[in-house]
């Protein structure tokens, strides 16, 4: 079979691979989208009872141990760990990705915990990806748009929505929009959402029936892009100081998922609406059914931001989007509230035309992807109508979030470990190289006590401009000599004998070793104005490293890039 | 490839024990001992198209002020640079990345078991892993610090055991230790074996008496494996038979590790060595 495929022509296996990744990635999503219905409706009995209140804790650190001692999948809420892969791994997963976070997911939402299922089935489709693309020996390329088809089929089938699963791949996850990214991705996309429509039927989640929109209801749209973004600054904000801060707390992960959980049922006691994925409030709220005082609206968006920081930081596992978009849309009918309030005589459209515009104000500026805000809204409510307003909102909450929060959510973790390297930059052509293959071996190594005229004699046979010194007794390396050294003693044949390399050689030369980067051995070479620097290992000499090599073979890898 | 070995220290009497084998084939072999001091229970290795997720238990982050102290003064009063390693890259928080680019491993027998069941019972699936992926060998000592002073390769015609000839070779120039080279006819002639050496350029060596080969034609193998000398490194080819092979009738390798205590390298099938 392998052997068959192999044959095939790069663009169709990608194009078959696609397909089957998009049938796993949807059955994913479509399995814990079942699945959480079953366990909501079954938990939904014992909900009025006194002790409901710690159901989001048992589920918190079930969700924990399950993770950390049962599958052992220690790690954050999934989707930076996809990046990473994609941007330093060539797209490699673990196979237990694949359903780990979709278990520890369920187990978390279903007891109340705020929190989406999209960043578990994220991972789980990026992890199906993965391991399939290795399983039919992909090239890392191949295997990282692979790894990009899964996430696209999960969100596809889980919100219904084949162009959000496509652009948020291509937007939040690969980072880069290109023609061979495109064609697998969209496939995966539109088979996870038919596998999502055969098995769950057609449905729109939040279905919008369209009103007039005053020229006054485009001009509010800045003032909601304003307050959207700061909603998503906010999310952003509360969720690091948490998810910094527990773990110093309470180091157990499980017990501190629990506290987490417990402050998360205590919230739910006085906002039953911040508990769980929280559809159902969207639904009303779209469908012109949910009313609330412009109090209750403002401490709603206030208590679930905690609750979500609480419920993912502490070490529960879920994802943002399901809680951006109750964020957004509780943002959304405040701000309709506030109008309605502050002008009565305008005819400003529904709380429900807000709450849209809020869910796709708040996931852009938390993701820091405007187009993933624009398209899902649009799919997730079957309505293009409104196309205007959602673009002016989600642009303008992209460009004020990024002014006090420049990196999406997905990538603050790996910009503080300066472990996120864009495709097609300098840096990730860096990254594929390394000293070991980029180390010059051929050196002719001189020891301190040699005559110049030793040297001389050397240097004419040689082709080298640099010469490391040794102690001939330890092996030590102690210098270099470049023959801009010597230059001025080269032609006077009476200092041939008279002068040793230890007079002339250099003492302070900048050394680097393996396990350096390119990226600071670049560094150095600036710092240093020097061509080639030399490589040490305990403190011997084991070759140079030359401006000139890595310049040859970053060409290359170049060339690799621009093939692709 | 870095010529070095890696180590994962156990700040423990058995890690010691574990190290002191490791210093040992490092100067043995002329290779540099690089350590590492787990800070978290479990760390990540991506090789070429798998990632071998290594847990710890917890005797490797006992401790952990100590650890580094006597890791140095066990490498240092025997004559070695501490060289330690500290990960540059994270897939999560509380997830390092191990490079791969090592010449040789040392794994206990488990990785993952107590220590007190180490090197009684068949090796752990992390190790196994390890073996199945990487394109280094793996040192697997013996439980207590014990030096070794010849080589026994057991070559059994797979291609793992050739490169496993190969690298003992290398090993036995290396350490100027005599090199032994164990067979076990299965059904097939002697000439059958000498072919595959002669395929692969190693035949001289056994002819000119470089190579003291030990060929078995009669006998169970494990009731032959009382001639490997006790004080021998055993080198082993790995996993080289195919699935299906090593379902039905086990692992050669595996097969030798539960009976030999001597310490071993294992060559896996990805191995650049040789």
């Amino acid at each position: 079979m392998h052997r068959f495929f192999l044959r095939l022509h790069e663009r169709l296996q990608l194009i078959i691979i696609a397909s089957i990744v998009g049938l796993c990635g949807g059955v994913g999503s479509v399995a814990l989208n079942r699945s959480l219905a079953a366990v909501f409706e079954w938990l939904d009995t014992l909900r009025g009872s006194w002790y409901s209140f710690l159901f989001p804790a048992v589920g918190a650190a079930l969700s924990s141990i399950f993770l950390n001692q049962i599958a052992r999948d220690g790690g954050g809420h999934g989707v930076p760990e996809v990046i990473y892969s994609i941007s330093q791994r060539g797209g490699l997963l673990r196979f237990r990705s694949s359903f780990s976070r979709l278990i520890a997911c369920l187990l978390t939402i279903a007891s109340g915990g705020s929190a989406g299922p999209e960043a578990p089935v994220v991972i789980s489709g990026a992890s199906i990806g993965s391991n399939i693309g290795t399983y039919f020996r992909l090239k890392d390329r191949q295997r990282v748009i692979v790894v990009g088809c899964g996430a696209a089929a999960a969100i596809a089938s889980i919100f219904n929505a084949p162009v959000t699963g496509i652009v948020f791949t291509l937007e939040a996850i690969l980072g880069e929009w290109t023609a061979v990214n495109l064609i697998p991705v969209a496939i995966a996309s539109v088979v996870g959402t038919e596998i999502s429509r055969i098995l769950q039927g057609n449905q729109i989640p939040f279905q919008y029936h369209a009103v007039a929109i005053s020229p006054w209801n485009l001009g509010a749209c800045l003032g909601l892009a304003a307050l959207t973004a700061m909603g998503s600054v906010a999310l952003i904000r509360t969720l690091r100081f948490i998810h910094r801060h527990a773990p110093k707390m309470i180091p157990i992960t499980w017990v501190s998922a629990a506290a987490g959980g417990v402050l998360v049922g205590v919230i739910g006691l006085g906002f039953p609406s911040v508990l769980g994925e929280g559809y159902d409030v969207i639904r009303c709220m779209i469908a012109e059914n949910y009313s609330a005082s412009l109090l209750v609206l403002g401490l709603t968006v206030l208590t679930k931001i905690l609750a979500t920081s609480l419920t993912i930081g502490s070490g529960g596992s879920g994802g943002l989007f399901a809680p951006c978009l109750v964020i957004g849309s509780f943002t959304g009918q405040f701000y309709h509230r506030a109008l309605v309030t502050a002008l009565p005589s305008v005819s400003w459209a529904g709380g429900g035309y807000f709450a849209l515009l809020g869910m796709a104000g708040v996931i852009s500026g938390v993701l820091q992807a405007p187009m993933t805000g624009v398209f899902l809204v649009a799919e997730i409510t079957g309505s293009y109508h409104f196309l205007i307003s959602v673009v002016l909102v989600a642009v303008i909450s992209v460009t004020v979030s990024h002014f006090f929060e420049p990196v999406s959510v997905y990538h603050q973790e790996l910009v503080s470990r300066g472990e996120l390297i864009k495709p097609r930059t300098d840096r990730q052509i860096l990254s594929h190289l390394n000293v070991l293959e980029l180390l010059e071996t051929d050196c002719q190594i001189i020891h301190p006590e040699m005559r110049l005229k030793d040297l001389v004699s050397m240097i004419q046979h040689s082709h080298r401009n640099y010469f490391p010194v040794e102690d001939s007794q330890s092996g030590e390396f102690l210098g270099m000599i470049h023959l801009d050294d010597i230059r001025a003693y080269l032609f006077d044949p009476y200092l041939h004998d008279t002068i040793l390399v230890e007079q002339v050689m250099d003492r302070d030369v900048p050394r680097v070793s393996l396990e350096d980067d390119l990226a600071y051995i670049f560094e150095v070479f600036d710092k240093t104005h020097s061509w080639s620097l030399p490589v040490v290992r305990d403190g011997k000499f084991i070759g140079l490293i030359s401006k000139a090599t890595i310049l040859d073979h970053y060409r290359k890898e170049l060339l690799v890039n621009e093939e692709i | 490839m870095k010529d070095e070995l890696l180590h994962v220290y156990r700040n423990t009497p058995f890690g010691r024990e574990t190290l002191l084998n490791s210093i040992y084939f490092c100067k043995q072999t002329k290779t540099s001992l690089k350590v590492y001091i787990p800070e978290h229970p479990q760390f990540l290795m991506y090789f070429q198209n798998e990632i071998a997720t290594v847990e710890l238990d917890r005797a490797f982050l006992r401790s952990p002020k100590t650890a580094r102290e006597h890791a140095e003064a066990i490498i240092t009063e025997n004559g070695m640079k501490p060289n330690f390693l500290e990960p540059k890259r994270f897939t999560a928080s509380t997830l390092p990345d191990i490079p791969v680019d090592f010449r040789f491993m040392t794994c206990p027998r488990s990785i993952s078991d107590l220590s007190t069941k180490i090197s009684l019972g068949h090796i752990g699936p992390k190790v196994r892993s390890v073996i199945k992926n990487a394109a280094f060998p793996v040192f697997i000592p013996t439980p207590v610090y014990k030096q070794w002073k010849s080589i026994a390769v057991f070559f059994g015609g797979s291609h793992n055991a050739v490169n496993a000839v190969k690298l003992g070779m290398e090993i036995s120039r290396c350490a100027d230790f005599p090199l032994r080279l164990f067979t076990q006819a299965e059904k097939l002639p002697q000439s059958h074996y000498r072919k595959i050496l002669r395929e692969n350029h190693l035949l001289g060596e056994v002819e000119n008496g470089e190579i003291e080969w030990i060929f078995f034609e009669k006998g169970k193998f494990r009731e032959n494996l009382f001639a490997v000398p006790h004080d021998s490194l055993a080198l082993v080819g790995a996993y080289g038979h195919g699935v299906i092979k090593e379902v039905l009738f086990g692992s050669m390798m595996e097969e030798i590790q539960t009976i030999l205590p001597n310490p071993m390298l294992i060559i896996g099938p990805h191995c650049a060595c040789g």
